[in-house]
């Protein structure tokens, strides 16, 4: 369908429903509620979606939804996409002060003295059509190089992880500010109104070797109201909290007692006139929604084994990055606006010998996967997917060049890579690049700031103009920064 | 003739605000101008002169009444003469103001107010919340009728601008209604059976203030009261962040707790938390108060600098002081002078220093305890680590005699001598081959298990890291349940604060700066030159205590102690306006300042100004009485109003600032758990002491902190405390609880919103269908119909009696439910037998299970989700 259009239609329709479905309660949801005592006839009018904003977007938007594939605790960049043959020829020797230029590190490597180059541990090779240069670690994104378009010149202000996390995910290095998941779905609204419009799901490395935490301003609503914060899903039981009646509560008793909720909370509007009571009635139908349309949702019954297959062995364990990435273009289908995939486990300050090749293990199919999956489905057209951490590591060593076992590099946010697939996006592109040790992104940088606007101007939204007055100021999420990235626009 | 309702929403609020429905052109330009010029202009001309464009400011008299080469930029009278009237109104793209290519545009109606106000001689004012309250004269309504209902001066307030709005007071709310209303805000609890009966059989002309008095006599108000508190001094039981180390602030919380019950008045809550350790002869309670300042988060990631993590600290400290006790965003100021608010960044980092003696050093130690802290522990406490250690001794040993075996090594060496040592990854290298048994750390255990169980399958091994694992666990437990509070202190040597360029710690600049109150308070004499130079004899102590010099004499740096006194001093335009804003707020939903967060230029005007500021100086003259305030809230005729509404109201006042009508709010998630407890009858009350761990779906901890956290339910009565002791885990708050604040920084205002999730919280969760259950119970024991009981339950979730034909939808879902049940008594005795409380064998199941989902139906009622 053509966006504008869509967009115009889109728009008649809020201004026919108003700011009214959810939390503000105006006179326009009591009245059509009027009609309709129960309020079951708002929810089934052939209606899909909550509004967000009246006035946006901004212009057409290439983009529909986001998932992000974010791998926490900094992939190397330098052992994974970005190629540097002068590491191999530097490695075990200081690397250049001119090149370090005097650059804070975490205390990890801050304080030592020596900073021995140290060459890639994998092998490099260039892929398809474009010519990507891929680690032999991650073969199956090798076997995708052709759809992604890579940024090899991000930089980033932080050193630690949840600074640099929150930094990615807010655009504040502190927390509390609304994550790009709320800011999307407080202006664009939904899709859908089975499912949240932001989901969360979280994984780990197997051996839990890394300690970096999901905290949940990761995908807070800050200052926005909370109904905008990311709804994460859980790893075992319940996805979502709360979700089961509890043992011995059929879903037919469960269907009598809320009918009689609703009947009785309707005799109490007509009796006081409160439009809040409205609202109550309309999300305990959609808490009664919920609960059919995430084990649907979770029902891989009807995925056919190549699909399957595709996303790797642990696919069907609740909790895995596989299982997350296939859920993920099952929300993706299902309307969901923003899907958040946090891994952590890519944190190797002391064993990238062992570990790096077991995490790009864990995570690379899943995530080919899934990006194949939505091409065959017609979903990638509208579809965006980001894979990338909270910066890169240290083209230099931690640890000492003869303790091999205990290689290791450190924070490093002056120049790492991070790619992009689908809607908006020139495929099989790779943008900027960093100095020949990998060390700063020297060629067409990209801030932070700068790819959040660019993720905001795919899906439509003047990332100067997407803002919320609060404390007397209109926030954003680049806060007064950011450039929208235009030469990596398809 | 101008007629705002036909205008913009926005505009016309503003309007409405200011009290005009008619277009007497009475501009207020502080109201009205200024909001205007303060978003669309000041962002380039104002007070930030980093951005500051064509020399000019528009927020200060002179700048905008300025004549410059002939151009004078607001010519009172003369519009046609004044350049910001030609430049807004201009068609050329290079002279419009503001320019084409900024977000905030100028509104037709903006245009047109700026320029009557400007045709009407352009008055100006400094912004209202900058000059002290002035305390008005009590209006009296015209209409005597509506004169008699004047309880007292808030209502005289309320009601004079309802009669100029040509609106009427709604009826007083039935007398269930109001005791539920305020049981309910006083004591977070709801009122009681025989309260109810006693309160309706009262017929008394002051029936009402007594049982206000009873409520705020009652040790529960302080429990109530105290959770607002906890949002805004960032409250919890552990640093948050990597690691997420429990603390043991309770006593602090407890603090907070007997302060409110005792009345201390507000003055002297705020020096004793700000400052208590500074006041001479500090008692431990005043030491203890002044914890307030360590309840924020510890970032102590591996690999932190130090220092990035202690700076960040003294900004929430400074940024949350401004918020509570000045309504001001300082943060804006970290890097740049403020956009809006005369805040200069020197202003900002003037206060820093203030917070930047503290002798904490940034360094991660003492896991929650990370000092200065204060040793309050007990005999048991200790005696519990004592134990563990030996245990964990004992264990060490054992682990030791059998790695000798399983890797040989010459004795006395770490397992990482021997050869099999090269096969352990290189994390498990360091932290379990290097590292003696007796110093393994939780991490490192919790990485082990897991490998050897994959590589190398020795149940001996496995069963041995297992309980080393519990081992630390214990010994980790009691070390960090021993009692230590984190406190304020002050070096002796002080540190040297220089501002910091865009507010990194690494950049400082050489712009020093001691500690001092923000310019802007100074008065405009001292503004100029003596930029830090405090008015040491004009701040003035607090009611009661006793104030010493605030400084040595010719210390021109201000300390925590003279800061906090100056808060609360007749020199701080805000602290009673922001305090009284946000009890206005906790009753009526929204304050007069609906941005109670923020009173600087950009923030929203208040609805009622004579009546904030009524209430600023009435409550300043009762000495900082928090109770008073209170009192004097909720005896008013205004509270008590009835908060029905009508279609023709609703449209006039959606959001009921006006108050035509008496409050009616969702009430937050941690009162709907409290009132499920009451009137299920199984609240425990008991008062202060460690955090309890309610029920909780599995795993929530473990997820979030990759298994190295577990949740520890506890059983019995401390299932059913109050939701003030539930144990809060900075990085993953407890699930029960909805749209509550984060507790990560300070929060003045929680959002009120209606989820889905919400709804499955209070139909699913165990704690309220164990509520449920036990509501059933309780009915089944007692009445003696289906009627009695129906009527019995509906009372104790909405105080009130259902009416027939609500009770006749209920007894009809009742033998639906019967024979739901009937058919699967085997679901029956689950859905009856939820929760640990327990449940008379006697009870036939399937009776008792109909009920139960009665009762959640019941507990899940709008009215019983709303304080009416």
């Amino acid at each position: 369908m053509d966006p504008i259009l869509e967009g115009r239609q889109l728009h008649t329709r809020r201004q026919f429903f108003g700011r009214s479905v959810l939390g503000l309660g105006t006179a326009a949801l009591a009245s059509l509620l009027g009609r309709d005592a129960f309020g079951a006839g708002l929810l089934t009018a052939g209606r899909k979606g909550v509004p967000g904003l009246p006035h946006l977007p901004h212009f057409a938007p290439k983009v529909k939804r986001v998932i992000y594939l974010f791998q926490n605790g900094a992939p190397s960049h330098v052992d994974l996409f970005d190629y540097k043959p002068m590491l191999r020829q530097w490695h075990g020797r200081q690397i250049p002060d001119e090149v370090v230029g005097g650059k804070r590190f975490s205390t990890m490597t801050g304080t030592q003295t020596e900073r021995p180059v140290l060459g890639e541990i994998t092998q490099f090779r260039q892929h398809g059509r474009s010519g990507a240069w891929v680690s032999s670690f991650l073969p199956k994104t090798a076997e995708i190089a052709d759809d992604l378009c890579f940024v090899k010149s991000m930089y980033t202000e932080a050193v630690n992880h949840a600074p640099g996390i929150t930094f990615f995910l807010t655009g504040s290095e502190m927390a509390g500010r609304p994550s790009l998941g709320a800011w999307l779905s407080y202006g664009l609204g939904s899709e859908t109104e089975d499912l949240p419009a932001f989901v969360v799901m979280t994984s780990r490395d197997k051996e839990a070797s890394c300690g970096q935490i999901f905290y949940d301003f990761y995908w807070g609503s800050g200052f926005l109201p909370t109904k905008y914060q990311g709804v994460a899903f859980r790893g075992s039981g319940d996805p979502v909290l709360y979700l089961s009646n509890p043992a011995g509560m059929s879903r037919e008793v469960r269907r009598g007692m809320l009918d009689d909720l609703a009947h009785l909370n309707a005799i109490k509007r007509e009796e006081f006139g409160d439009p809040e009571i409205a609202t109550r009635i309309a999300q305990y139908e959609m808490a009664y929604r919920m609960q059919t349309s995430v084990p649907e949702l979770t029902d891989l019954s009807r995925e056919p084994e190549s699909v399957l297959a595709m996303y790797g062995p642990d696919v069907k364990r609740q909790g895995t990055y596989a299982y997350n990435c296939l859920m993920a273009r099952r929300l993706a289908e299902r309307g969901v606006r923003f899907v958040q995939v946090m891994h952590a486990g890519w944190d190797q300050h002391r064993n990238l010998n062992t570990q790096l090749k077991i995490q790009c293990e864990d995570t690379d199919a899943p995530s080919a996967a899934l990006v194949k999956d939505l091409k065959q489905r017609g979903l990638l057209e509208d579809t965006l997917v980001i894979w990338g951490g909270e910066f890169g590591r240290t083209p230099f060593l931690q640890g000492k060049i003869d303790e091999v076992k205990q290689w290791g590099r450190d924070h490093h946010p002056y120049g790492f890579s991070l790619w992009m697939a689908g809607a908006g996006v020139k495929p099989g592109f790779s943008y900027g690049a960093t100095d020949e040790f990998g060390f700063n992104a020297v060629e067409n940088r990209v801030h932070v700031h700068d790819f959040q606007a660019t993720i905001l101007h795919l899906l439509g939204l003047n990332h100067e103009q997407l803002t919320f007055k609060f404390q007397g100021r209109n926030f954003r999420l680049t806060d007064v920064h950011g450039h929208v990235v235009k030469p990596i626009l398809a | 003739m101008f007629n705002p309702w036909t205008l913009a929403r926005p505009v016309l609020f503003a309007a409405f605000l200011a009290g005009g429905t008619q277009a007497a052109e009475k501009i207020d330009f502080n109201r009205q101008i200024l909001p205007i010029l303060s978003d669309a202009c000041f962002h380039c001309h104002g007070p930030d002169p980093e951005t500051r464009e064509a020399r000019l400011r528009l927020d200060q008299r002179d700048g905008l009444f300025r004549t410059r080469e002939g151009v004078t930029v607001v010519a009172p009278g003369q519009p046609d003469a004044s350049e910001l009237i030609l430049r807004i109104t201009s068609p050329h793209e290079d002279e419009v103001m503001p320019p084409r290519k900024v977000a905030r545009q100028l509104k037709p109606a903006e245009i047109d107010l700026l320029k009557r106000w400007v045709a009407g001689g352009a008055p100006w004012g400094a912004h209202w919340a900058f000059s002290p309250p002035q305390r008005p004269a009590v209006p009296v309504p015209a209409d005597p009728q509506l004169a008699a209902r004047v309880s007292n001066p808030v209502d005289a307030f309320i009601f004079a601008r309802l009669e100029r709005e040509k609106l009427a007071p709604a009826a007083e709310a039935p007398p269930e209604t109001l005791l539920r209303r305020v049981t309910l805000e006083l004591t977070g609890l709801p009122p009681t059976p025989a309260e109810l009966d006693a309160f309706a059989a009262d017929r008394s002309p002051d029936a009402y203030e007594r049982v206000v008095d009873r409520l705020l006599a009652s040790p529960r108000y302080g429990e109530r009261w105290a959770w607002d508190w906890l949002d805004l001094a960032r409250f919890a039981d552990t640093n948050g962040f990597q690691g997420d180390p429990e603390r043991t602030m309770w006593p602090w919380r407890d603090w907070v707790v007997n302060a409110l019950n005792a009345n201390m008045p507000f003055d002297r809550f705020t020096i004793e938390q700000l400052a208590g350790d500074l006041l001479p002869g500090a008692t431990t309670e005043q030491k203890l108060a002044s914890g307030f300042h360590r309840n924020n988060m510890f970032n102590g990631e591996g690999g932190r600098i130090p220092e990035e993590t202690r700076v960040e600290n003294v900004f929430d400290r400074v940024e949350t002081t401004a918020t509570v006790w000045l309504g001001l965003t300082f943060t804006c100021a970290r890097c740049h002078d403020h956009k809006y608010d005369p805040i200069a960044q020197q202003d900002y980092y003037a206060l820093f220093d203030i917070f930047n003696q503290l002798s904490e050093t940034g360094r991660n130690q003492g896991g929650g305890q990370v000092p200065p802290v204060m040793d309050l522990s007990t005999p048991a406490e200790q005696e519990r680590v004592k134990r563990a250690n030996a245990k964990l001794d004992a264990l060490a040993r054992r682990v030791d005699a059998f790695e000798l075996k399983k890797f040989p090594r010459p004795e006395g060496r770490p397992v990482a001598d021997s050869p099999d040592a090269i096969k352990l990854p290189g994390n498990l290298y360091a932290t379990h081959a290097k590292v003696e048994p007796r110093r393994r750390n939780i991490n490192g255990l919790l990485e082990a298990l897991p490998h050897f169980q994959a590589t190398d399958p020795d149940p001996e091994y496995a069963k041995l890291l297992e309980e080393h694992i519990a081992a630390v666990r214990e010994r980790d437990n009691a070390t960090a349940r021993i009692t230590r509070v984190m406190i304020m202190d002050e070096l002796k040597e002080r540190r040297e604060t220089f501002v910091l360029t865009r507010g990194s710690y690494e950049h400082k600049t050489d712009q020093k700066v001691v500690g001092a109150i923000p310019a802007l308070f100074r008065g405009a004499a001292e503004a100029g030159g003596a930029r830090a130079r405090p008015a040491h004899g004009k701040i003035a102590g607090p009611s009661g205590a006793d104030s010493p010099p605030a400084a040595a004499p010719g210390e021109p740096r201000l300390n925590r102690l003279d800061l906090a006194r100056w808060l609360v001093s007749p020199g701080n335009p805000l602290a009673a306006r922001v305090t009284v804003n946000r009890a206005w707020q906790a009753f009526f939903g929204t304050g007069f300042v609906k941005t109670a967060e923020d009173f600087g230029v950009q923030s929203e005007p208040p609805s009622h100004p004579e009546l904030l500021d009524w209430l600023a100086t009435e409550f300043v003259a009762r000495g900082w009485d928090l109770k008073a305030l209170h009192r004097l809230i909720v005896t008013s005729a205004t509270y008590r109003q009835s908060s029905r509404v009508t279609p023709e109201l609703l449209e006039r006042d959606p959001d009921n600032r006006l108050l035509a009508r008496g409050p009616r709010h969702r009430m937050p998630s941690w009162m709907l758990r409290d009132q499920a407890l009451a009137a299920a009858g199984l609240l425990h009350e008991q008062r202060g002491g460690p955090a309890v761990k309610p029920y909780q779906p599995a795993g929530i901890w473990e997820e979030a902190t990759f298994g190295k956290k577990t949740y520890q339910q506890d059983h019995g009565d401390a299932l059913y405390r109050r939701s003030l002791y539930v144990f809060w885990r900075r990085i993953v708050g407890p699930t029960t609880f909805f749209d509550a604040g984060a507790r990560q920084v300070c929060t003045v205002k929680v959002a009120r919103t209606n989820t889905p999730l919400h709804a499955l919280v209070t139909l699913n969760d165990p704690a309220y269908v164990e509520a449920a259950r036990v509501l059933a119970q309780g009915a089944l024991a007692t009445a003696t119909d289906d009627s009695g009981r129906v009527d019995q339950v509906f009372r104790l979730v909405t105080a009130r009696r259902p009416s027939a034909a609500e009770r006749d939808i209920l007894l009809r879902r009742l033998a639906t439910l019967r024979g739901q049940f009937a058919a699967d008594p085997k679901a029956a005795l689950q859905l009856a037998s939820t929760g640990e409380a327990p449940r008379p064998g006697s009870l036939d199941p399937v009776e008792h299970a109909a009920w139960t989902a009665l009762c959640s139906l019941l507990l899940n009622l709008d009215e019983t989700l709303s304080r009416e």
